[in-house]
């Protein structure tokens, strides 16, 4: 009975006012003393001009990092200190998010220099350049200088994307970045900005009448909605095909991955998901990619798969709600090898991704990993915040609340689908491949020689392990000379 | 169990209803329980219906690596723990947690490690049965240790190629002569190459440490709390009493100025680390209490040192500051990326005129009020899942025995004064007590 009652405070609804186009997703919780809003634009790095590469990401950070028209940046910081409220932001392929919380106690303040942020940004020259140099310096310090399996996972995105929206960067590229004047970021404000556009989502204990005032504040904002971007497919891979990153360092980190047609809202998505989950799930030991490359043989720190565009939030174990894609991409993350075992490594992982796609999963692991994520699946929402994001991307992808249909596809599933969703969604011929590494060029040497690649033990292990590696060290891979680009690590993400 | 899969997580609807001018900062009720053997547990009752968030909290860390050349292994140890026991072999283990759909991992600092869950509260019994038995029956065999050895190397790569890891493993090497912090956690590269020589170690550190009276169980969420005592006690009660005491060395004061450099191989903008020895966490000495709000005066985005270097000249890309929370003296630590290698010695004397400053001029009384409601609002803004509040309780135990000095934390900073500040600044911020590293790209 308690539950019921509960439910039924949790009242969540989308509401439309009469002039007013702005979408309003509400998670209404009356006793929760934290509230957070979450403003989601449906403009991202697909709707970078070209040549300025980074637009999406630069305007942003202009209205989440700057100022308002009464407030100056260094003000609005003053003011959101004692409260210890936050402004955060995300940006993606598709949509970008604009992130609140504050304490209830400071809600109607805190609002008002929210909406402002977003109805009336500052776009001071100086938080301009600010925020540029903080784009310029996660592309030249943070990913290229002091993150191997970023670099190589965001590297990845770009090779598969090849000659697509998806190209671009989220975060631009150098030269796109330095081409953006001020005047280019309050054009793109401007045509992106308006009501059909946004959504205003927010969770907590709230006065209901805030939500009157959110609709006409934000009616504020020009009516309509541009035009979407079309997605072409992305193009075919051809075999495998290879992306070297030459760099100074003393291991080597893999990415490895190809489109696949399907979203969330697509029912064979929960299929793969099961698939997926068996395969690699992201930090936990259940995967098999986990279990024989780190477990059994302690070749790294850990070996996951995703079967959508993956970013953890924070320390956690879960993604960041609203990064939804309408074209997504399976993927392989290996995490950094000794560099005299990289060769070895990639065999294996797409030996076992053959093995996967060929034999599909056993009764008994398709049942063990669908109870896992029936049951997981219901931790992704730890907090109103996160549950608000979920419910969002659920309205976007236009399915139910993502949680719940989870709930009700999972068990619809057979062994069955697992399989033939695999067989018709995953491969192992024709994949595109990063990796960060030393001496790239004689990784590629050892690749298209397909000469064995032993690896050593410091202690015995089982025979088994010993006869599969016999298999692994001479697995063919069809590496062939002309599927290979070695760059240096500068002219990642460069242009 | 076929409603459990009907299991509806309703967010904290109601409980955290945080009164913050209250006494106490933490607004839930903690139930403290010491079993026979010495054994703590810890609960808090939370609202998150059908999910609870298990904690077991070992007061060891990389601290407690006293013996030369076996840094890292309070973190090795970690891994080894989930390598199985007689009842439940890894595999088992692991499939157990899988059917559960647990968010299960791990955690090492330098003064604790933390094995932590979150699951449905109908899996109370089970995870009570699988954490009991692998604290009291682990058992591995030389072989998987060493493969495990492996996978830390691996741990250490990941970390590698990001210059943080060099700069406080320079930083903590240069400013400790003696005591274990001398050492980060992963520990020192030469240590971990001779993990897989360590076996018989491995066994003496978790006889020593993994112990009834050195560790708690934390629990937070949705349980009963009579059933939680009994099953404890059912499945904790055999654990035996260890008496191990280590006997950490103490770092003697830092007597002259100490000035490191790391050429960093690579591509890379520059970075500035800057380190003063301070005390120990405590609950009772305003001066401690005193140098975390000089981390806000000096570091927050509303610092005048923050405004100038970050947002004015820009001449940094980040800047930050803070005293963790240690058991021992440890370091508040300055680091700053910085965006030309000419700027390094204009950045490093506009924080030394910031902390010359706050020497000689007080704050003023509104700024501090404006700290102290930061550091309030900041708090209460963390307790919004059970797993953060069971970090929480776990962390404040760690440090003093009782989680209760969260409270007792909250309340000394309540009477923090501009005088203690600068009397703070004065004694701690100091050139001989402080260590300073750079990192800048190999020239060619």
């Amino acid at each position: 009975m308690k539950k019921i009652v509960l439910l039924m405070l949790l009242a969540v609804m989308i509401s439309s006012a009469k002039n007013s186009e702005i979408r309003i997703k509400e998670l209404y919780s009356p006793n929760y003393p934290i509230i957070t809003f979450r403003v989601m634009i449906e403009t991202g790095s697909i709707n970078d001009p070209k040549g300025k590469e980074g637009l999406n990401a630069l305007t942003i950070l202009m209205l989440a990092q700057g100022g308002t028209k009464e407030l100056t940046y260094k003000e609005i910081q003053e003011k959101l200190y004692p409260w210890a409220a936050r402004i955060n932001y995300q940006f993606d392929k598709e949509v970008s998010v604009i992130i609140g919380e504050v304490h209830r106690d400071h809600l109607e303040k805190f609002y008002k220099i929210f909406s402002d942020l977003i109805l009336n940004p500052r776009f001071d020259e100086q938080d301009f350049k600010r925020n540029k140099d903080l784009l310029l310096n996660y592309i030249k310090a943070t990913i290229r200088s002091g993150n191997d399996e970023e670099l190589g996972k965001q590297a990845l995105v770009w090779f598969i994307y090849e000659n697509h929206p998806y190209n671009s960067p989220e975060f631009g590229t150098v030269q796109g970045l330095n081409n953006i004047t001020l005047e280019d970021v309050k054009n793109f404000y401007k045509k992106h900005f308006t009501q059909g556009n946004i959504v205003f989502g927010i969770a907590g204990g709230y006065p209901k009448k805030l939500i009157q005032k959110i609709k006409r504040d934000f009616a504020k904002l020009p009516p309509g909605k541009p035009e979407q971007v079309k997605l072409p497919e992305p193009e075919k891979i051809n075999g495998l095909e290879f992306l070297l990153i030459e760099k100074e360092t003393r291991s080597t980190a893999i990415s490895f991955g190809f489109p696949i047609s399907i979203n969330r809202s697509h029912k064979d998505f929960y299929s793969l998901m099961i698939a997926n989950s068996y395969f690699g799930e992201h930090r936990t030991f259940n995967g098999i990619l986990m279990q024989k490359i780190r477990g059994q043989r302690g070749l790294n720190y850990g070996d996951y798969s995703y079967i959508e565009h993956f970013v953890q939030d924070g320390g956690s174990t879960f993604p960041v709600p609203n990064i939804p894609r309408r074209q997504q991409y399976f993927s392989v993350w290996i995490r950094p090898v000794e560099n005299k075992n990289r060769h070895f490594v990639l065999r294996q992982a797409i030996r076992e991704l053959e093995i996967l796609v060929k034999k599909g999963l056993s009764k008994e692991d398709f049942e063990s990993t669908r109870e896992f994520l029936l049951n997981y699946s219901k931790l992704w929402v730890q907090t109103l915040n996160r549950r608000l994001g979920y419910m969002m991307d659920s309205d976007w992808y236009g399915i139910e609340y993502f949680i719940d249909k989870i709930q009700k596809e999972l068990p619809k599933l057979t062994v069955d689908d697992v399989n033939n969703a695999i067989r018709k969604y995953l491969n192992f011929e024709n994949i595109k491949i990063v990796a960060v590494t030393k001496d790239a060029k004689s990784y590629m040497d050892d690749l298209i020689s397909n000469k064995p690649s032993p690896i050593t033990y410091v202690s015995p292990v089982a025979q088994s392990i010993l006869d599969e590696d016999k298999i692994i060290q001479e697995y063919k891979l069809n590496a062939k000379p002309e599927s290979f680009k070695i760059i240096p690590v500068d002219e990642v993400f460069e242009k | 169990m076929q409603k459990m899969k009907k299991l509806v997580i309703l967010l904290m609807l109601s409980i955290l209803n945080l009164a913050i001018s209250q006494n106490k900062i933490f607004p839930f009720k903690i139930n403290k329980v010491v079993l026979e053997n010495g054994l703590t547990v810890l609960s808090v009752p939370f609202d998150s219906p059908g999910i609870i968030a298990y904690y077991t909290v070992v007061r060891a860390g990389s601290r407690n690596e006293v013996e030369p050349g076996k840094s890292g292994f309070a973190h090795f140890f970690e891994h080894m723990m989930f390598r199985g026991t007689d009842k439940y072999p890894e595999q088992v283990y692991n499939d157990i947690l899988k059917r559960l759909g647990a968010d299960s991992n791990a955690f090492t600092t330098a003064d604790w490690t933390a094995y932590h869950i979150v699951a449905s509260s109908d899996a109370l019994e089970t995870i009570i049965d699988i954490e009991s038995d692998r604290f009291m029956n682990l058992k591995y065999t030389v072989e998987q240790f060493k493969t495990e050895a492996g996978a830390i190397l691996g741990e250490y790569n990941k970390s590698a190629s990001s210059p943080f890891l060099s700069i406080y493993e320079k930083l903590q090497d240069l400013a400790f002569t003696t005591h274990t912090y001398k050492h980060t956690t992963i520990g020192f590269l030469k240590d971990i190459l001779d993990m897989p020589n360590q076996y018989d170690y491995s066994l003496q550190f978790f006889d020593r440490y993994y112990r009834p009276e050195n560790c708690a169980i934390v629990v937070v969420g949705d349980f009963d709390q009579n059933k939680l005592i009994e099953l404890v006690k059912k499945y904790y009660g055999s654990w035996k009493r260890g008496g191990y005491k280590p006997d950490i060395p103490v770092e003697p004061p830092q007597t002259e100025e100490k000035v490191g450099h790391i050429a960093w191989k690579g591509k890379t903008l520059p970075y500035l680390a800057i380190a003063y020895h301070v005390p120990e966490f405590s609950t009772k000495n305003i001066e401690r209490a005193s140098i975390d709000f000089i981390s806000e005066l000096l570091f927050s985005k509303t610092a005048p040192l923050y405004q100038k270097l970050v947002i004015e000249k820009q001449w940094v890309d980040f800047i930050q500051g803070e005293a963790p929370d240690r058991r021992d003296p440890f370091l508040f630590v300055i680091l700053a990326r910085i965006k030309r290698n000419d700027l390094i010695d204009s950045v490093k004397n506009e924080i030394f005129n910031a902390i010359e400053e706050l020497k000689t001029k007080p704050v003023s009384k509104e700024r501090l009020e404006q700290v102290k409601s930061y550091l309030k609002y900041s708090f209460a803004m963390s307790l919004d899942n059970p797993n953060s509040v069971a970090y929480i309780v776990g962390h404040y135990f760690q440090l003093t025995g009782d989680p209760e000095s969260v409270n007792e934390l909250y309340s000394l900073y309540e009477k923090v004064t501009p005088q203690d500040i600068m009397r703070a600044v004065q004694k701690y911020f100091t050139k001989e007590n402080r260590t300073i590293v750079t990192l800048t790209e190999e020239e060619k």
